[in-house]
């Protein structure tokens, strides 16, 4: 019985409830329209129409060339194993080839295969094994097209690459890394884009005892909304 | 029921919301022979219906250089800028399409670029606001990576484009201040860790294409310490950046 009183009341607000807003829609009739009459009187005072000039307010054309969203995936941090990783990313599209995109995201290193073999060595604290980066990219669409599901059905899509810079937080320092990209972007609506992509964050560290450069690769799934 | 009651008023909002929404798109009538709609923003995408001359039909919202609309019959698509300017108001007015801003009179700009700060990497972002058409306030916003320490500045300051006309290479001078916080990586610790400083600059900027600019700024600094000395480091960088 509640469920259907529910139901009425339901459908009776939500039916009823607009009217509501446009209750100052109602414009008054024009003074003397369809009034015969009081033409033929000449010598009644004549009434100075009061005309006001509307305001037409032309709608302003929304944008949404912002993307904003969440991705997670795996990130293989050289010497320490392949890890979670989790971020959040937000672009501005320029034009329809190019993008500005910054990156935040967090992964946690596991062991080093030293510590397979030598159990008792601690190589990172419990708080250096935080892997913690920030980049800020420029990115191209260099293969913009389409994919189709079925017969019926058809998303827009683009490969892109992007390259950039930031700042990588691992044992307990910053270090400034480059990274290089390729992903897939495809579009399951004009506002919702689901993302696959594959990162390389390239940093100098001297962690195992010599300075190298290691690379970083991650591989991540991500979804975005447009806004 | 206090439950369903709620619901039923966030549904009651939610529905008034999109009809109101769904009124206050813009509408333009086609006036050349007729409006190519594509299947999607970009310039390859293939084209699958027209609009006819005479006929009205309604932008929905924009992508970089794309503009989302919907026919008189309800097919919707993409058309490009160029096409969608020649169109006209109901009125007969010109279609209030927003082109691209002028460079020499643009307001905003956001950037990222890279440079070096005392002999250290130097990441960078900044945000840029044209108070007159040669002048410009800015907040800048920098890590750089050291061997020893990593140094985080934060500055706004004040530049001047001497002559904003000039396009491909226009000559900037700037002046500011900002703080300087200083983290250790190898001990000992930095003796100060949090210090004002004040800059002056030179620089120029340029415009690359519709809305890309770049930007190459040269800064001597002061940091103010509570030594025997200040601190006196150098930077440059370049930036690229979008203005609006």
């Amino acid at each position: 019985m509640e469920i259907r009183l529910g139901g009425v009341l339901l459908a009776a607000v939500a039916l009823s409830g607009c009217a509501w807003f446009h209750r100052g829609d109602h414009r008054p009739t024009p003074l003397g329209a369809g009034d015969g009459a009081g033409a033929s009187t000449a010598d009644q005072t004549i009434i100075e129409p009061q005309v006001t000039r509307r305001v037409v307010k032309t709608p302003k054309i929304k944008a949404s060339d912002f993307e904003l969203g969440a991705y997670f995936g795996a990130l293989s941090i050289q010497d320490f194993g392949t890890n979670p990783v989790y971020g959040a990313r937000l672009a501005y599209h320029v034009t329809e080839d190019v993008f500005m995109e910054g990156y935040l995201a967090r992964s946690r290193a596991g062991t080093t295969s030293l510590q397979d073999v030598f159990p008792n060595i601690t190589v990172l604290s419990n708080s250096g094994k935080q892997f913690t980066y920030y980049d800020l990219d420029l990115g191209y669409n260099i293969l913009p097209g389409e994919v189709f599901l079925g017969r019926g059905r058809a998303f827009n899509t683009a490969l892109y690459t992007t390259v950039g810079m930031g700042d990588v937080k691992f044992a307990g320092t910053d270090r400034f890394a480059l990274n290089f990209g390729v992903g897939t972007r495809i579009l399951i609506t004009d506002w919702v884009a689901m993302h696959m992509d594959v990162r390389d964050h390239v940093f100098e560290t001297d962690l195992t005892g010599r300075t190298k450069n290691v690379h970083n690769i991650e591989a991540t799934l991500g979804v975005t909304v447009f806004y | 029921m206090p439950r369903l009651l709620s619901l039923i008023l966030l549904l009651q909002a939610f529905a008034c919301g999109v009809a109101h929404a769904a009124g206050q798109h813009l509408q333009l009538v086609v006036t050349r022979p007729y409006l190519e709609m594509r299947t999607g923003p970009g310039r390859g995408y293939p084209v699958f219906y027209v609009v006819a001359r005479g006929e009205k039909l309604t932008v929905l919202y924009s992508r970089t250089d794309w503009f989302k609309v919907r026919a008189p019959r309800g097919e919707e698509g993409w058309t490009y800028r160029d096409e969608l300017a020649q169109t006209t108001l109901p009125s007969g007015a010109p279609a209030p399409v927003p082109g691209y801003p002028d460079f020499a009179t643009h307001r905003w700009e956001i950037g990222a670029g890279y440079g070096v700060y005392n002999r250290q990497n130097l990441v960078t972002a900044y945000g840029d606001f044209g108070l007159t058409r040669s002048l410009d306030a800015e907040l800048v916003l920098q890590q750089a990576f050291g061997t020893l320490d990593n140094r985080y500045l934060a500055t706004i300051g004040l530049r001047h484009t001497l002559i904003p006309e000039w396009r491909r290479f226009s000559p900037t001078l700037g002046i500011g201040t900002g703080y300087q916080y200083t983290q250790g990586k190898v001990p000992p610790k930095p003796l100060e860790t949090n210090n004002q400083l004040a800059y002056v600059s030179v620089g120029a900027r340029g415009f690359i294409t519709r809305r890309f600019m770049w930007r190459f700024d040269w800064r001597s600094y002061v940091v103010f310490t509570r030594q025997n000395s200040n601190e006196e480091p150098e930077e440059w960088k370049f930036d690229l950046a979008v203005f609006f």
